[in-house]
């Protein structure tokens, strides 16, 4: 256990130059791209004086480094800025609720992912060789490759309008009728990863000598597969698991629009077509953070479960 | 190995989900409740290809949506909604959140159910100084705000309209709305931090001077920027009072959910009288409008294009409940009038003359709105119902193109819409297919993402483009003064013509209303006899009501009506 905490020192310190090169890029690249907040708000019905007045208080005509500075500072000492398409309001007190709402609408389909994945991989393991294993595996990867904007209006025309036993949109929360129809098509795309990764990594260990040491003992089939396979399959499923733990909170754009759900998602696409820079920047430095944890979190994962990857300590 | 390997995968798991569920919370924490909204609604109907059309649409929906709460008194109104972009009335500048702020707040004079200016927190109209550039408002002693029961003062009208025109706010609305007032331009441009021409006389009687005898000046004081806000609350909480807004209008806000629904309940102390009303609810949350409405769930509805020959028929029982009425807005094409081909009249009016409005009106949009004659839209005062327009004559459209300057040499010619998706609408695609067969003219298309669109357009960047014009106050110098006055900002098409800026000119300060329309309505058909636009359609409000909502009526733009709703079951 020695080697954790330098080691994870030694992971944020690595994350420092992403997490500056990614913020630096994306400010950049806003600030170049044509338009700006005000010119997007206003939509003509200003006076150009106005929107040139209004554009020197929110300090775009710095230099870009300069507001780069500025901006970063804010965020260091815990503002994220303020949006100018929900005008004057604090971009946390925007962002935070509707991840809120994203990490809502993920929350079923994260575990029913695994729960329903991970059986159909050991199935399709232990079936490996037989119809059923090809079949299956079709199955679910024609689900994968079916576009979400078409499954979703699928969806609402069989369920909600011929059948009339869901509702076709609308956010009530995780214990309404509404959560149904997103979590099948949040669920259905993953399944088919999921069974599939949890599939090849038992067939992996299946054949390995340890395997067939303890099959030589006599040991029942049933107990060598708990104990042995299944056991050393999840490393990669862990792999997911932790991996995917810190995207909860990110929506997806054609889920939340097509459903009426007020999440990150929807917002993210409609902040960048209103050009709300601050709004802008403070996704993507959560979205960095998140995914730079993500990533520690899965090789200290992999520390726990394999003793065989070594910390460097030196 | 197993037992050890176990353990760390448990615990390596357990410290990163108690890490998530500790992230969740400080996430729930900071976030505190009503925030803001999540559709961009813009306020100028950038309407480039979307047919007009409310939330109406064809899929059906057994939503968990409730019936009306019948213990309430006054009875529960149901209406679909969006989230607003923001209730400060100073920083409104879209129609979703004008048709919330104009209910939870007032101003000084507000619009009747016909579009006429009557008193709201004043007593009466104005008396207006000879010269026609100072406005005296004697304020009513009754009026309060919501929840502080403070009585409302001249000194609150000038904090509020000061405070709309101060850098601190940032208000993009302040410069057109109070600009004309003496002294008003220096305080946006942050020379003065007070308005040299409001003037408290005394606590109930307030003064404006404005720069010129401007008669719409009125007008422009039932717009949002102008409403009284609360100096005390704005003190106390400078970013968050909108959440609890301490209004003066016939409804408070009672709770606002993001994305799910927000609620509004009756001011008991409006000044106007109380609210028949109990309680509004609007649905945000949504699904299919027409759908809710037909299960019951909501009591108003839009219809859409693709349900308005259903609900037009009428052997369709809900036929007795559709509502329809003109919209104070115009979809048109614009020209750049100082670039070719377009700097030529003669190509301009051929373009207009190759297309037929009334075809696309009847076949594409399904009449869903009318087609448009000249560029004020019915109901605007001063609207000329025999106005001269641009007539669908293939022909003469032809002999036109042959007349002008670039006959057999016209050049490239781009037409431009906003949206996004890479796909023009089909009214566009059908305009393009009629100057194709019409004047044997193949015209290239761009799309443009709306954020740039109109700071191109008015850049010139365009040799013409589509785009609606919505009416912020009903008055037509809002249509033509501002969009075709050659020294106007909003003249995007630089159209420049002597005569016209004359007219609109007389008509700025002239006192006598008939006079006023007459010169408004000689200018209108100039400018369609010069073509820098070529309006297209009208705006239709199509609405379901339903039998027992008593005193909703269409009015073409935004003012508070819910306070003459009742419900009668």
């Amino acid at each position: 256990m020695t080697g954790v905490f330098p080691f994870i020192v030694r992971r944020l310190l690595a994350a420092i130059p992403v997490i500056f090169l990614v913020t630096v890029a994306t400010f950049y690249l806003g600030r170049y791209a044509p338009g700006d907040p005000i010119t997007a708000r206003t939509q003509g019905k200003a006076s150009p004086e106005t929107v040139a007045r209004l554009k020197h208080q929110l300090h775009l005509d710095d230099n870009v480094a300069v507001q780069y500075v500025r901006y970063m500072g804010e965020v260091l000492r815990g503002d994220f800025g303020t949006s100018q398409r929900h005008v004057n309001q604090s971009v946390s007190s925007i962002i935070f609720p509707k991840m809120w709402i994203s990490l809502q609408e993920n929350l079923y389909p994260f575990f029913l992912t695994f729960l329903i994945g991970m059986p159909i991989g050991i199935y399709l393991a232990l079936r490996r060789g037989h119809w059923q294993d090809p079949a299956v595996t079709t199955v679910l990867l024609v689900l994968t490759a079916i576009p979400v904007v078409i499954l979703i209006p699928t969806l609402q025309v069989l369920f909600a309008a011929k059948w009339k036993l869901l509702p076709v949109s609308g956010w009530h929360g995780i214990f309404s009728r509404n959560i149904v129809l997103p979590t099948v098509v949040l669920t259905v795309p993953g399944l088919a990863g999921i069974a599939r990764l949890m599939r090849i990594s038992m067939v992996q260990v299946m054949d390995d000598d340890f395997v067939r040491t303890a099959r030589a003992k006599g040991l029942q089939d049933r107990i060598v597969i708990m104990r042995h396979i299944v056991r050393n399959a999840l490393l990669p499923m862990t792999t997911a698991i932790v991996g995917s733990l810190f995207f909860l909170f990110a929506g997806s754009f054609f889920v939340e629009t097509l459903f009426g759900i007020p999440g990150i998602g929807a917002e993210s696409i409609a902040t960048i077509g209103a050009r709300d820079y601050d709004e802008i920047m403070a996704i993507t430095i959560v979205s960095t953070v998140a995914f730079v944890i993500a990533n520690m979190a899965v090789d200290i994962a992999y520390t726990f479960i394999d003793p065989r990857i070594r910390l460097i300590t030196q | 190995m197993s037992n050890k390997l176990l353990a760390g995968l448990a615990g390596a798991v357990g410290v990163l989900v108690i890490g998530i569920i500790v992230l969740a919370v400080a996430i729930v924490a900071s976030s505190g409740g009503s925030s803001s909204g999540s559709k961009n609604t813009a306020k100028l109907s950038a309407a480039g290809n979307s047919t007009p059309g409310a939330k109406g649409s064809a899929n059906t929906n057994t939503n968990s949506g409730r019936a009306p709460s019948s213990n309430i008194k006054g009875g529960e109104l149901r209406v679909p909604g969006d989230d607003p972009l923001t209730l400060d009335p100073a920083l409104a500048f879209d129609t979703t959140s004008a048709e919330y702020i104009v209910e939870i707040f007032g101003g000084l004079v507000q619009l009747d159910k016909n579009l006429k200016i009557i008193p709201d927190i004043a007593k009466d109209l104005p008396t207006v100084s000879p010269d026609g550039k100072a406005y005296t408002f004697k304020l009513r002693d009754d009026v309060v705000f919501q929840n502080s029961n403070r009585k409302v003062t001249a000194q609150d009208f000038k904090y509020s309209m000061e405070r709309a025109a101060s850098q601190d706010t940032g208000s993009s609305t302040a410069d057109q709305y109070l600009g004309d007032i003496v002294g008003a331009k220096d305080m946006i441009r942050g020379k003065a931090s007070s308005i040299s021409g409001i003037k408290v006389i005394d606590d109930q009687t307030l003064e404006i001077d404005i720069d010129a005898p401007k008669s719409y000046f009125l007008s422009k004081m039932t717009y949002p920027t102008a409403f009284v806000v609360d100096k005390t609350q704005i003190d106390q909480d400078k970013r968050n009072w909108t959440r609890h807004p301490n209004g003066t209008g016939p409804f408070k806000l009672k709770e606002w959910k993001i994305g799910e629904s927000l609620t509004l309940v009756p001011n008991d102390r409006y000044h106007l009288g109380a609210p028949p009303l109990g309680q509004i609810t609007f649905d945000i949350a949504g699904g299919s409008a027409l759908t809710q409405y037909e299960n019951g769930e909501i009591d108003i509805s839009g219809v859409g294009i693709n349900d308005i020959e259903r609900i037009r028929d009428k052997n369709e029982p809900l036929n007795k409940e559709y509502v329809s009425k003109p919209g104070l807005s115009t979809f048109y094409i614009g020209f750049n009038t100082k670039q070719a081909p377009f700097d030529d009249p003669k190509v301009r009016r051929a373009f207009g003359e190759a297309i037929d409005k009334q075809q696309l009106v009847d076949v594409i949009l399904k009449d869903v709105v009318p087609a448009a004659n000249g560029i004020l839209p019915p109901g605007m005062p001063g609207y000329n119902k025999d106005v001269k327009g641009i007539p669908f004559d293939a022909n003469d459209a032809k002999q036109l193109l042959q007349q002008s300057k670039y006959a057999g040499k016209l050049p490239p010619i781009t037409f431009t819409t906003s949206g996004q998706g890479a796909n023009v609408g089909p009214v566009d695609e059908a305009i393009l297919q009629m100057w194709k067969d019409n004047l044997g003219v193949t015209v290239e298309v761009q799309q443009v993402e709306t954020a740039t669109f109109f700071s191109d357009v008015k850049k010139g960047a365009y040799q013409f483009w589509d785009a609606g014009w919505a009416a912020d106050y009903p008055d037509p110098e809002n249509f033509l003064d501002l969009n075709f006055y050659s020294q106007s900002n909003g003249n995007d098409a630089k159209y420049s013509n002597p005569q016209v800026d004359t007219l609109l000119g007389q008509a700025r300060t002239e006192q006598d209303a008939t006079k006023r329309y007459q010169d408004y309505q000689q200018a209108e058909q100039m400018i369609l006899d010069d073509a820098p636009w070529i309006p297209l359609f009208y705006e239709q409000d199509n609405l379901l009501v339903k039998p027992y909502v008593k005193g909703f009526d269409i009015v073409g733009m935004i003012i508070p009506i819910y306070r003459y709703v009742s419900i009668q079951k």
